[in-house]
């Protein structure tokens, strides 16, 4: 309810939370299935506070992906100082014309109206600042766009009115339903209102990631500043992108298209995991299991069914779909 | 009603006929709601857009209320006044996109573009190029009246269902299918026809302006003699005749969609909610141009004028708005580089997108070189006009960097966008609105206004916008999304910051309304050229006000009155 | 300067009618979004006055503004530089309306051109397998279960229809420039009949198509677009109609009548889209498909 959202925030002391549910930072994996989360002291890409690091708070958040690196680095080394540049230099211009041609300084307008080595040169000059910008801007495009590869794992979000799920779909296929914590429960497990979830999205960390997204009912996006990943969920079409987290860590995101009435209020947590935890929480989950059991148990429920033909066309059937499909998102 | 429309006619034409006296005016209910005189219509557009610009600014002020921290604090409160349940939290969320929905279109369509066509294009292109009227007096008229009736129609929206509470709470863009089987009740609906009202009024309004331009030029006014204001105003109206067109067919979309079992955009049938955001981009994108061009328009003018030297680079300075428009209509998917559009088609609009900031560039330039060497005077249009120039280009630069594809994918909607949008907006086009207002009120009214107040009223509104919109950019970078009516708690300082400052522009909106007031009682009676030697153009020649109709007699325009781009005594050292 | 007009422009008295036509307009936009929610309490039997009212206060501003205009013509107001102006206002309307079009035609291709999986479940029913198993092998346009119409039977007819009013009207204007009123009359009377009978005709074939309204992407596209342009038809029949009885009260001179040429124009017109129609929708838009 309102009350509960706008309640102020509950006295629990979230440095204690963290110390009680995970020791040192650690994470316990009890053997067979057995998977522990990480707890707050692995939160990495989430914004930052004006209180926390004035600067900080200026800027993007951290970076997680080598694209984002890349993106970061394009914004931070041409794209912010071409712009400051640009407006203090026409601040400059307009300074430098308020001092020495206001009406007491220079009685005697000109009658200039006309340069035309000026006005090739502020032409030409935004052209080259344009291409410069141009090169690595279609650089960084061509690296988002590359093709998933072979062993990707794919994981669907889809965007519900208004939470989550996500859909392993080489890892048995079950759908993890993610919704928000209100506020007491997130502050209590020491992680920030409105972002925090009850299930997580894990992913595996240093993996492609086939991150295919889907409107379930309008649509949503799915956002993740600190992996400058955002892609929109549509129904009707499936979208699909590469991800490769490069750090263990958890990642915030939120809904990031209108959506409704809890539009503010469909975040997104990813837990990017290694492989082998990875592989043990999936195994935590109904019916999931690792990729190499998927495969086997695809080849093994093949296999029976008399000639492998069929299995075999059946393969090619959905490799077919999954590229139509792909073609259709691309329109 | 028929018979008094008869009667007022019958009453005017034989009065038109009989003395045709150049002032005589008609009596009240027939100068102001059967009024054929450009302006008149004028007049009645900016007093329509004043009035939205106070209803879409407060109503930005309860956003910024709401937003001042973390939290819901004052939504319950509206739900309740608009009858609603207040307790309920889904319908304060959806109070919450009511409000960004009805302060995006007022503001976009019931104060920006009224004010600048509507208010000043019906004003001053008549006059500028020497015309008695406009070319289609009695539509001129009609085109007002629809932009009204669009504003009822919103208005109405507020009060009806719209699926989770009362009210169209779909965002300005209308995406579909939150607002086809999204939102269920009679809202969206008003909200829609809203737009075809206003839509409407604006296809007359731009076949208007187009026509009038092109035929009533005073005798040897040619097009490349013609002021500036009057070449933004003519780009302005091929956008709008082009591009909305296809929001109508869109928005129609919508209502079948919502009403008559079309799938348009319903994938259930086959539809593809992305085709509207083509659609709407398509005209979207143009008409952001729509509602900066005339503002250009008008800086180029402030700037000749206070400069007391003719504008820099005249023709460049014209095919630029033409080729901004022209470039304007190609370049619409960078609204949508995060929908799944291929790699190819984001690498062809981030190039297009880019390209415009050339002779977009070419225009700050030529202003700034206006200036140079000029004798400036410091008079209050003036200083808009310059603080227009810094901040659009803030606003124009910050668009250059959502431009690039790979980019846009962090901070498509966030509020760096919205911050993008509000410089140049709410500053691009709101600094250019006062400053043709400060620059044309004594020539309208017939008063002046005190310069002082206007001075004070730029700089709070300066600092105050500057303070409201440019944290914005950290909130957008940090991830902040926009169209949320709560946010975790991280992101909390800059916004009670740029909340704080909405009580600055407060306070200068405050200035502007007292110094409006000032004018009326205690104003002095302006002269024909107020403003000496630098104010050339034709509406200059006449007294302010001007005579209920002028240029009876048409006034001749000389060689050498207007673009003299061949003379050139001192070498420019811009 | 005050005192006589001296130039041509028209300069217009005060009028109700923008201000009537206006609230029209709202009047109508609000019983139509009133008779779309009839199912509510508070609409349930307003509708019908809200939205009478609304045609009602329409068709009366068109007739009023237009007799207005006929008036002022008839009075010699129209002067040429008057009626230079309302070349380009009908030119730029027009264009206007093409771009209309566009959007109706830029659905149309996005649907045939990125086909949906739709798969037909019989009833006039789809289901979109986006995603799911079987989804490539029906992705295509028209999807499975339109039987289209038959370009080269009834739309085909049409076409020539309308080719030949394009002609008729053609006649009519070359009659009236050189003085033969009864041509005028007769080229008039058959592009009047000639647009009524593809209307007939358009009706007869929406009444017998295979395929409803609504339920799918193809018969929304095909239906708004062409449904559009019978619209348009129906205008323009409308504004000939007007130019007939003009006629009979020989309002049209050899050197004055624009009424007429806007007429044509919009005429030529809504035949121009027509052509792109027959030629997008019926002949290509339906190549494969089962016809009906
Ligand atoms: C008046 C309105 C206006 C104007 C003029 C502009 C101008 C520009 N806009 Fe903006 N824009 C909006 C209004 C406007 N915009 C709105 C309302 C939205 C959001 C809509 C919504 O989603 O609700 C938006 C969103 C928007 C986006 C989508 C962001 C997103 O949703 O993710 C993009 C992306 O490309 C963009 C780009 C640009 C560019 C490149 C320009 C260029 O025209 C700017 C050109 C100007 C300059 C560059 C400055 C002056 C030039 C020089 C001094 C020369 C030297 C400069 C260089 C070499 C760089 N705009
Ligand atoms: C011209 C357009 C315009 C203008 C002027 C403004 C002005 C303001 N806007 Fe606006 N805003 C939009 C267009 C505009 N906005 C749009 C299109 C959106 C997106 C909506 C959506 O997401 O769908 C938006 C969204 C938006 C948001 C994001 C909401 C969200 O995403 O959740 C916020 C948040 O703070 C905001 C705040 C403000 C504030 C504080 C002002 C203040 O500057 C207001 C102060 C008041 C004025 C500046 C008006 C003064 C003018 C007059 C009184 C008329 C003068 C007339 C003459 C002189 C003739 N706006
Ligand atoms: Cu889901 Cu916004
Ligand atoms: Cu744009």
């Amino acid at each position: 309810s309102a009350q509960e959202i706008s309640e102020p925030a509950t006295t629990v002391n979230a440095s204690e939370v963290q110390a009680e549910s995970v020791a040192d930072g650690d994470v316990v994996l009890d053997g067979a299935g057995g998977f522990e989360h990480f707890g707050p002291d692995m939160i990495k890409g989430q914004p930052t506070a004006f209180e926390d690091d004035p600067m900080a708070s200026l800027t993007f958040q951290d970076q997680y992906t080598s694209d984002g690196d890349y993106a970061l680095w394009m914004h931070d080394a041409i794209l912010l100082p071409v712009t400051v540049v640009i407006s203090l230099f026409v601040l400059a211009l307009l300074l430098w014309v308020v001092a020495k041609y206001r009406r007491k300084k220079n009685p005697v307008p000109s009658k200039t109206s006309h340069n035309t080595l000026i006005e090739v040169i502020w032409t030409v000059v935004p052209v080259i600042i344009l291409v410069v910008i141009a090169v690595p801007s279609i650089t960084l495009l061509a690296r988002q766009y590359k093709s998933p590869p072979e062993d990707a794992i794919t994981i669907k979000a889809n965007g519900y009115q208004w939470y989550w799920g996500y859909e392993y779909l080489d890892n048995g296929g079950f759908e993890v339903i993610s919704n928000m914590l209100d506020e007491s429960d997130a502050l209590d497990a020491g992680e920030p209102h409105q972002l925090a979830v009850d299930n997580r999205m894990v992913v595996p960390v240093g993996v492609p990631i086939r991150l295919q997204t889907f409107g379930a009912d309008v649509i949503h996006s799915f956002g993740v500043p600190s992996l400058w990943f955002k892609l929109d969920a549509v129904p009707g079409r499936i979208n699909e992108r590469v991800l490769t987290i490069e750090e263990e860590g958890i990642y915030y995101g939120q809904c990031m298209e209108l959506c409704g009435a809890r539009h503010g209020y469909m975040p997104i947590t990813i837990e990017a995991r290694s492989l082998d935890d990875y592989n043990a929480w999936v195994q935590t989950q109904p019916g999931g299991m690792t990729r190499e059991q998927a495969l086997a148990d695809e080849a093994a429920a093949a296999a029976p069914e008399a000639d492998t033909e069929v299995a075999e066309e059946e393969d090619a059937g959905e490799a077919e779909v999954a590229e139509e499909n792909a073609s259709a998102a691309a329109v | 009603m028929a018979t008094t429309a008869e009667g007022f006619d019958a009453h005017s034409e034989e009065h038109n006929h009989a003395h045709h006296d150049a002032d005589h005016k008609p009596g009240f209910f027939a100068r102001w709601f059967m009024s054929t005189n450009h302006k008149d219509i004028g007049t009645l557009y900016l007093i329509f857009a004043i009035f939205a610009g106070v209803v879409g600014g407060a109503i930005s002020g309860a956003m910024r209320a709401e937003l001042a921290a973390p939290g819901l604090q004052y939504l319950g409160m509206f739900v309740d006044m608009l009858g609603g349940d207040g307790s309920s939290f889904d319908q304060q969320g959806h109070m919450w996109n009511v409000l960004i929905t009805a302060h995006g279109l007022i503001m976009v369509f019931f104060m920006v573009m009224p004010a600048m066509i509507g208010g000043f294009g019906n004003w001053f292109v008549p006059l500028m190029i020497g015309a008695p009227d406009m070319a289609f007096p009695r539509m001129n008229n009609v085109s007002f009246w629809l932009t009204a009736a669009g504003f009822f129609s919103l208005m109405f929206s507020m009060f009806v269902p719209g699926g989770v509470g009362q009210g169209a709470g779909v965002g300005w863009t209308v995406y579909a299918p939150l607002s086809t089987t999204g939102s269920v009740g009679p809202a969206v609906d008003f909200a829609i026809f809203s737009l075809h009202l206003a839509g409407a009024g604006s296809i007359l309004g731009a076949t208007n302006f187009i026509t009038t331009i092109f035929n009533m030029r005073a005798p040897g006014m040619t097009l490349h003699k013609m002021p500036l204001f009057v070449w933004s105003v003519l780009v302005t109206a091929f956008l709008l005749l082009l591009a909305l067109p296809v929001l109508a067919a869109a928005i129609t979309m919508l209502i079948t969609d919502r009403n008559f079992g079309t799938t348009f955009f319903d994938p259930a049938g086959g539809g593809d909610p992305v085709l509207y955001q083509h659609l709407f981009w398509f005209f979207g994108h143009p008409e952001v141009y729509i509602m900066i061009l005339p503002g250009f328009g008008m800086i180029s003018q402030i700037v000749a004028t206070f400069s007391r030297k003719p504008v820099f680079g005249y023709l460049g300075m014209a095919y630029a708005m033409v080729a901004i428009g022209v470039v304007g209509f190609i370049v619409w998917a960078h609204h949508m580089y995060t929908t799944g559009l291929d790699v190819n088609t984001k690498m062809y609009f981030t190039a297009a997108t880019m390209v415009i900031a050339v002779p977009t560039g070419i225009k700050i330039f030529s202003w700034i070189a206006t200036m140079w060497d000029g004798s400036i005077e410091f008079k209050s249009p003036m200083v808009w006009a310059m603080g227009f120039i810094f901040l659009f280009t803030v606003g124009g630069v910050t668009g250059v960097v959502l431009a690039n594809g790979g980019i846009d994918d962090n901070l498509h909607d966030t509020y760096y966008v919205v911050a993008h949008f509000h410089y140049v907006l709410s500053m691009g086009a709101v600094f250019s609105l006062f400053a043709g207002w400060y620059y044309w009120f004594p020539k309208m009214s017939g008063r002046w206004h005190s310069e002082f107040l206007a001075h004070v009223h730029f700089w709070l509104f300066f600092v105050g916008v500057n303070v409201v919109f440019f944290p914005m950019h950290f909130l957008g970078m940090q991830g902040m999304a926009r169209r949320y009516p709560d946010f975790t708690a991280a992101y909390s300082y800059w916004n009670e910051v740029v909340s704080l400052g909405y009580l600055i522009v407060l306070a200068s909106i405050g200035v502007f309304f007292v110094n409006l007031i000032y004018a009326f009682t205690a104003g002095k009676r302006a002269e024909g050229n107020y403003w000496g030697e630098g104010a050339t153009t034709l509406e200059w020649s006449l007294s302010s006000p001007p005579p209920f109709h002028q240029f009876e007699t048409l006034p001749v325009i000389e060689d050498h009155h207007n673009a003299d781009d061949h003379i050139s005594e001192k070498p420019a050292t811009a | 300067m005050a005192g006589a007009k001296n130039h041509d422009y028209h300069i217009l008295a005060p009028d109700i009618w923008p201000v009537v036509g206006a609230l029209s307009a709202l009047t109508f936009t609000t019983g139509m979004v009133m008779f779309m929610h009839n199912d509510l309490e508070m609409f349930s039997t307003s509708w019908r006055i809200v939205l009478g009212l609304g045609i009602a206060g329409l068709i009366a501003t068109f007739y009023g503004w237009f007799a207005k205009v006929v008036k002022e013509a008839e009075r010699g107001d129209h002067t040429p530089v008057v009626q230079l102006h309302m070349r380009y206002g009908m030119i730029l309307f027009i264009a206007s309306e093409v771009m209309f079009f566009v959007g109706w035609f830029w659905s149309w291709f996005d649907f045939a051109l990125f086909p949906a999986p739709l798969e037909y479940l019989g009833d006039g029913i789809w289901q979109n397998l986006i995603g799911q198993e079987g989804a490539a092998a029906v992705l295509h346009f028209p999807p499975e279960g339109i039987d289209v119409l038959d370009p080269f039977s009834l739309p085909l007819l049409n076409t020539i229809i309308l080719l030949c009013s394009g002609t008729t009207v053609t006649w009519a204007h070359h009659s009236l420039i050189h003085g033969d009123r009864d041509g005028l009359k007769k080229g008039l009377w058959l592009t009047i009949a000639l647009g009524v009978l593809f209307s007939a005709i358009q009706v007869y074939e929406y009444s017998h198509a295979d395929f409803g309204f609504g339920g799918v992407s193809y018969s929304s596209a095909f239906y708004m677009a062409t449904g559009f342009h019978g619209f348009h038809v129906l205008v323009g029949t409308i504004f000939l109609i007007v130019c007939l009885v003009r006629t009979y009260k020989g309002h049209f001179t050899p050197r004055q009548h624009f009424g007429f040429e806007a007429a044509a124009w919009y005429w030529h017109f809504v035949d121009v889209v027509w052509l792109f129609l027959f030629i997008s929708i019926y002949v290509w838009g339906g190549w494969g498909a089962e016809v009906h």
